[in-house]
């Protein structure tokens, strides 16, 4: 049998599109020389020449023609000697590179130096040009139609309008059209009829989402952290915020900015600050044995590569260890861009569950309500209150009684045991307090809740030798965030100790005052990152008083009043708790807790109750990580050979060098970079944004290479098209619906998407456009297209990650003991699969089937493949089967034309019918036994319709199921 | 025009991604050379397996107990994180007996009396060594020639270079089985395909009723039904074949079809209920288990059977930093038996000639103790600068031990092989240049080996 891979298609393709002889024009260097110079040559001969003392460099024009290259004379050159040298010592490319030069491409090269040998700068380096186009003439078409005149083709008619709006909808919805939608698209016979479906779809809240998913590919957006643990993070704040900016036409230089620099952008927004995560959403690694300055430089190096990647087409990455070996980027580019990315205040070794630091709270539109509203009746309250004259009332009993979830009143001199307060983990907010007096310096535990041994696992608020010394333990020395003060704490008085915490497991988090003044604390230790509970274990340890690190540490004096709160108390509350500060404002809010009438002590406890609800919300809040800048800047040094350890010479943070430069006056930090990138004299940004979009609908970008635009990348099908597209892109203040709607409005977007073998030999990837596009949909419009046809699918945009199905224990067989993939129910179970829970390690086994992009690092280049294990997928998943039953339900209602229409958006033909019939025949004999028919409609968690005849249902059910299963269902035609 | 561009043309036709990973042929010029194994089985041993209570054998060690690492030895070199700030570094000497083995006269521990029976069939290398010493790196690095994710695997790159050898089978086969021992974390991308197509990534075989995800019909949908929804799905992906002459729409019937085949195939693989009794016997009790190591490495010589590329098992739990003595013992309980009976087993059926089988872990122990030494326990930490690895079979010159390491079981003393050399090995023994098995991604020519790699002529028949 003879074989077939995509990945040959490279040659065939380059072939039809690249040669210059096999089209009789001249040669152009760009697009004929400039590859296999590239691909054969720089590898020695190229930009790290130098490093290897190879005295020759191709890619420098004027060092290849005093060398190598006679213009006009090829067989003077020297190059096209030792390319065709028949001495094994003298033949270039040496053998032990693999490479050789074909003979097609010694012609090409001859042909070029017979030519004259010009010389042009590489393509993707120069500004975009803007050729003329004909009036009256949609500009993609003109470019499209010049080509194919050159190859003697021409373009197809337009597809039927059922196919059209199925390939509009999917396209920017990822959805099929509603069954309304198609009818009412088809009786209406205007000739605005199909630009009034593309304005409708553009302005769904669908066409985010559908926007979106290509996008988190190439952020390489997940829910958990990625490498060993894998734990869970909370990245969908930023992911909502990527939906919300396409839904609202974001410009796309201030998408970028945000992106790459919203927390430097002056009085810098909640949401510009959110958008930062895309630089956070790398991997991070929790192991316990790294050593984080490691793993810190991966992070940065993650930033550098996707950022160059996502924004400029640059495989930066490549010059990490070295100068790049084919484009021109040296080693010190690498580290100077890799300078604006290195001064995140961070850790090497992430939180092992959560978010690592720096993240923000970043609550929801409707969070961001609540927590109004509760401050606007706080005050309303507040201003009711002031009208009260405070009585005088006996001072210092003043307490705080929200969230008090402990008190002891008494002052003891034997420690105890205070029961099950305070269970609290190291993402809690709490309050300790506690008034102690010992007639020696005061020293030994005073509230604990900890393994009663000493480092034990924990929280704890020890007297040190008249220091104060808080600790949250999860490994003593490993795993543990630890401060102490200075000796505050003095013999023979009673001093109150206030502890706050914030959930942060940071030794910011943490705030001490004596007598309701703070005091400052160093650090001793700050990698805590799991908690106390690690996982699903228990923690049951009672809080203690005055004990609790083994049972000869005790404390050395008298407790008094010890306390525990479930929130941060105020430092107001804190000074009223230790009976110090503002006396008037104790004695006031003493006389209303305790003394003031009914009404007014009404009004005080519903305030409190507020504070309460407000402390819940906000604890309740999202959160998110975020780029932000130390304040002294990080030292970045040129890593030798790219590791960590081999710091060599210090960089200063820089753009590219073969790129323009920064304009003068612009800061030199992230925020100078951002807008650099976004300015016109960057050639780069619009040129790769415009073919990432125009792969999305072709499936192939207008340079293949979508990842790559440098020597090493595929020159543009239609290099004038694309420079034409990227500066109206520009020029039209980056509007990404008006490029959407651009492409889409195109007849090359509109044609019919039917080949024929000649046309199939003559382009198999469909490069000239010589037909519409036909691709297989993503992983993530296969499942939402089921959901969709069979009623199911939840249409609410945004909000933490769901676990719809997934078989049994894939994740217990190879990840940590962190238990199973739980999955959701409700509406969970059919959101659309941009929402599905993303674990880089045990990805959701249908999106993986599907070709979906790894989440691990950033990805742009669209991928499909067509094996076995998506047609099991398919034909066996519980979320086709039980989309295939409530299909067959609908079906059995409406009719098997109706159920073929929610998929496929057209009516079947006659043969199709005949097919369909003849299978609900067959499936209505077959199911005639009622115990499998029983059998095969329990699918998933949807309700079924009791009432209706089971067989029957099997039998539609079935017909559904193998609709679902068409190579049609599956493909954009 | 080439026979390679020829060939590309007519294959067109059959569709852009015909045939993918399961059922594909070799692509153009591979083998490089004639191979000597048509197949490999890597029993990976998840965690870091102790050479020093193994196959490391260090008599001087016993009267150095409980001394410190003699810091000549250590040299400063970097430590993990776990053991970074222990303020001593006591000398653990094996507490496990050691003795030669065979005519070759290996030297093994009495934990693992089985695989002392096939000591004159393996190859035992005692200077690998590795850049990480953390698993995830360690075990990406030596799945795919780099710690970070994002490069194919070794499965996925001989599934890509060298095809399948059964048209209802995928080419590169994971199976997973838990151990007793501390246990680490695996992940699918360590079998992923990486910037290959995704049909080259290995499939994971389950015990259970779906060995290959979704490969059964629903409940209440017997074969026959499957067979007829086939036939109406192909008749009416005919009809838009007919109309859109794509050559994909060919493809994803032939597709279809070879699911079906794989719906009988691997039922049929994965039973063992027509193993005789002797083959059970010889692979040990543990193998009537589904899901073990012992019946996962039945199920490997039965893929092996079938013209499998490259099978791959991983055994979890060899991460013992506390309690080794008591977990190695029930990981080699776990493995030993079945580990030598799989090289019998393919020996005995005349498989080993062209089998080649690796067993080892993604790094070593330490010869000092992490946590307390007592005269019958001891930890050790991660130890990536030597560590043992056997081969057997296809190729590979049996009954040798390769490289000699300090009396420490510390430093490579003689032969140091890394990791990229072992990928040069296996690729080469597989017929393959390793320079030469190229993919190019973001401008570059990648390969397994990245920029290094040595093939270990010593080690080869």
């Amino acid at each position: 049998m003879s074989k077939s891979r995509w990945t040959n298609f490279h040659g065939a393709a380059g072939m039809m599109l690249a040669t210059a002889a096999a089209c009789a024009q001249p040669v152009e260097f760009n697009r004929d020389i400039r590859p296999i110079l590239s691909d054969k040559c720089f590898q020695c001969h190229g930009p790290d020449a130098k490093t290897k003392n190879i005295p020759l460099r191709l890619d420098v024009e004027a060092e290849a023609k005093a060398k190598a290259i006679v213009p006009g004379q090829p067989d003077r050159s020297e190059l096209i000697r030792r390319i065709t040298s028949d001495s094994k010592a003298k033949r270039m490319p040496p053998v032990y590179t693999g490479h050789s030069v074909s003979a097609t491409e010694v012609a090409t090269l001859r042909r070029w130096i017979a030519e004259g040998a010009a010389w042009q700068a590489h393509w993707s380096f120069i500004p975009p040009r803007k050729a003329a186009v004909p009036t009256g003439v949609d500009p993609i078409d003109h470019f499209i139609r010049e080509r194919l005149s050159k190859q003697n083709l021409k373009p197809a008619p337009e597809a039927s309008r059922e196919t059209l709006l199925r390939r509009l909808t999917l396209d920017l919805t990822g959805l099929p059209p509603a069954p309304a939608e198609l009818t009412a698209f088809l009786k209406n016979t205007s000739p605005k009829a199909y630009e009034k479906a593309v304005d409708r779809l553009l302005s769904s809240p669908r066409y985010g989402e559908r926007m979106a998913a290509r996008w988190l590919d190439a952020a390489r957006y997940a829910d958990s952290n990625g490498y060993q643990y894998d734990g869970e993070r909370s990245m969908w704040r930023w992911r909502d915020y990527v939906i919300e900016s396409f839904n609202r036409n974001k410009p796309f230089d201030q998408f970028t900015v945000e992106q790459v620099a919203g927390d430097l952008l002056p009085n810098a927004t909640r949401e510009q600050i959110l958008a930062t995560g895309f630089n956070r959403n790398h991997r991070i690694n929790t192991e316990d044995g790294i050593i984080p300055e490691e793993y810190a430089v991966e992070y940065v190096v993650d930033r550098v590569e996707t950022t160059s990647t996502v924004f400029l087409g640059l495989t930066l990455g490549c010059a990490r260890c070295h100068n790049h070996k084919y484009d021109p980027l040296s080693q010190q580019d690498f580290y100077r861009f890799y300078a604006f990315f290195n001064n995140v205040p961070e850790i090497g070794r992430g939180i092992k569950y959560g978010n690592s630091h720096p993240y923000i709270p970043a609550p929801t539109a409707a969070q961001e309500k609540q927590l109004a509203a509760l401050n606007a009746q706080m005050a309303q309250l507040e201003k009711e209150l002031a009208k009260h004259r405070a009585q005088p009332v006996a001072a210092a009993n003043y307490r705080p009684s929200v969230a008090l979830d402990y008190e002891q009143q008494f002052p003891a001199k034997e420690p105890r045991v205070a029961g099950m307060a305070g269970q609290w983990d190291i993402d809690d907010r709490f309050t300790l307090s506690a008034k102690v007096h010992s007639e020696s310096v005061p020293d030994g535990p005073i509230l604990t809740r900890m393994v009663d041994s000493p480092k034990g696992k924990g929280y704890g608020l020890h007297a040190d030798h008249g220091k104060v010394h808080v600790h949250l333990t999860s490994v003593y020395a490993d795993d543990a965030t630890r401060v102490e003060t200075e000796p505050v704490l003095k013999a023979g008085a009673w001093q109150t100790v206030t502890v706050t915490y914030d959930g942060s497991k940071m030794a910011s988090g943490i705030h001490i005052y004596v007598d309701g003044v703070t005091v400052k604390h160093k650090t001793l230790n700050e990698t805590l990152y799991r908690p106390f509970t690690n996982a699903h274990a228990v923690f049951p340890q009672p809080l203690r008083i005055g004990m609790g690190w083994g049972k000869e540490r005790r404390f050395n004096g008298e407790i008094d009043q010890a306390r525990a709160w479930a929130r941060i108390l105020t430092v107001p509350q804190i000074e009223g708790v230790a009976g110090v500060g503002d006396t008037a404002r104790i004695a006031r809010w003493s006389y209303f807790e305790n003394a003031a009438p009914l009404p007014v002590r009404e009004m005080w406890l519903a305030l409190g109750k507020l504070e309460w609800q407000r402390e819940k919300l906000e604890s309740s809040f999202p959160t998110v990580m975020v780029m932000a800048e130390r304040p002294q800047r990080r030292d970045t040094f040129l890593l030798i050979r790219g590791a960590y350890d081999k710091p060599g010479e210090k960089v200063e943070p820089g753009v590219p060098s073969a790129l323009p430069p920064l304009p003068a006056g612009e800061t030199n930090n992230r925020l100078g970079l951002a807008r650099w990138m976004t300015s016109r004299s960057n050639p780069l940004l619009a040129r790769v944004t415009v073919n990432r979009f125009w792969q999305m609908y072709f499936g192939t970008g207008l340079v293949k290479t979508t990842e790559d635009f440098g020597q090493q990348g595929e020159w543009p099908s239609h290099p004038e098209l694309l420079d034409w597209l990227a500066l109206e892109f520009m020029d039209s203040g980056w509007d990404v619906k008006a490029l959407q709607k651009r492409i889409v409005m195109s007849a090359t977007y509109r044609q019919a998407s039917q080949a024929t073998p000649e046309l199939t030999q003559l382009d198999p990837e469909n490069r000239l456009l010589a037909r519409g596009p036909r691709v297989r949909l993503p992983a993530e419009m296969i499942r939402d297209q089921a959901l969709a046809a069979a009623s199911l699918l939840v249409d609410k945009t945004g909000g933490p990650s769901v676990k719809p199905y997934q078989p049994a224990g894939l994740w217990k067989e190879i990840t940590m003991q962190d238990g199973d993939y739980e999955p959701g129910s409700g509406e969970d179970l059919y959101r659309r699969s941009l929402y599905t829970f993303w674990r880089r390690t045990v990805a959701p086994p249908m999106m993986l089937n599907f070709d979906s992009a790894m989440r691990e690092s950033c990805t742009v280049r669209e991928n499909k493949t067509n094996t076995p294990l998506q047609a099991l997928n398919l034909m066996n998943d519980v979320t086709f089967l039980e989309a295939a039953r409530n299909l067959g339900a609908l079906m059995l209602k409406e009719g098997l034309n109706e159920g073929f229409r929610r998929i496929l958006s057209r009516a079947p033909r006659p043969a199709e019918v005949e097919i369909l019939k003849s299978s609900l025949a067959y499936h209505r004999d077959y199911f005639s036994d009622a115990a499998k028919a029983a059998e095969y409609v329990k699918q998933g968690a949807a309700p079924v319709d009791a009432k209706v005849n089971p067989r029957e249902l099997a039998a539609h059910m079935a017909v559904a199921s193998l609709l679902l299963n068409l190579d049609e269902a599956v493909t954009k035609n | 025009m080439t026979r390679r561009k020829l060939l590309n043309l007519s294959s067109m036709m059959l569709g852009r991604a015909a045939f993918d990973g399961l059922g594909a042929a070799p692509i153009d010029g591979l083998p490089h050379f004639k191979p000597k194994a048509k197949r490999v089985i890597y029993l990976f041993q998840h965690g870091g397996p102790s050479q020093l209570d193994l196959f490391d054998y260090k008599p001087q060690l016993a009267k150095r107990r409980g001394e410190d690492l003699p810091e000549s030895i250590r040299m400063g070199q970097r430590l993990t994180g776990m053991t970074a700030f222990q303020a001593k570094f006591p000398t653990a000497p094996t507490i496990f007996p050691f003795a030669q083995h065979g005519k070759s006269g290996q030297w093994m521990s009495d934990l693992i009396p089985h695989q002392a029976k096939i000591a004159d069939d393996i190859a035992i290398i005692k200077s690998l060594h590795t850049e990480a010493i953390n698993h995830d790196p360690a075990v990406t690095f030596f799945q795919t020639g780099f710690q970070l994710a994002g490069r194919p695997s070794i499965g996925s790159w001989l599934s890509y270079g060298l095809g399948s050898e059964n048209k209802d089978l995928p080419a590169f086969v994971v199976m997973v089985s838990q151990g007793i021992g501390n246990t680490q974390a695996l992940a699918d991308r360590m079998w992923g395909s990486g910037f290959l197509p995704t049909s080259h990534a290995g499939v994971k075989f389950r015990s259970g009723a779906d060995p290959v995800l979704y490969l059964s019909n629903p409940a209440g949908y017997d074969p026959s039904a499957r067979r007829r929804f086939l036939d109406d799905l192909g008749k009416l992906n005919q009809i838009e074949s007919r109309e859109y002459q794509d050559p994909e729409i060919e493809t994803r019937i032939a597709q279809y079809e070879m699911a079906y085949r794989m719906q009988s195939s691997v039922p049929e693989l994965t039973d063992l209920s027509t193993e005789p009794d002797s083959t059970f016997d010889l692979y040990g009790p543990d193998s009537r288990k589904p899901g073990t190591f012992a019946a996962n490495c039945i199920l490997a010589r039965r893929l092996a059977e079938r013209g499998v590329r490259f099978i791959q098992l991983f055994h979890r739990g060899w991460d013992a930093h506390s309690t080794l003595p008591q977990q190695i013992r029930g990981q080699c309980g776990q493995t030993d038996q079945a580990s030598a009976a799989l090289v019998q087993d393919l020996k005995q059926r005349g498989m080993l000639d062209d089998t080649l089988v690796v067993w080892g872990g993604e790094f070593g122990r330490t010869v000092y103790s992490q946590g307390t030494l007592t005269e019958t326990d001891y930890g050790r930490d991660h130890h990536p600068r030597c560590f043992s690895v056997w081969l057997a079979g296809g190729g590979i010159k049996p009954g040798q031990t390769y490289g000699e390491t300090d009396d420490f079981s510390y430093n490579i003393t003689e032969n140091p092989m890394d990791v990229h050399d072992l990928h040069a090995t296996i690729l080469n023994l597989l017929g393959i240049d390793h320079l030469k098995l190229t993919h190019k991604f973001q401008g570059r020519h990648y390969r397994l080996t990245d920029v290094h790699g040595h093939v270990v002529r010593p080690l080869l028949a």
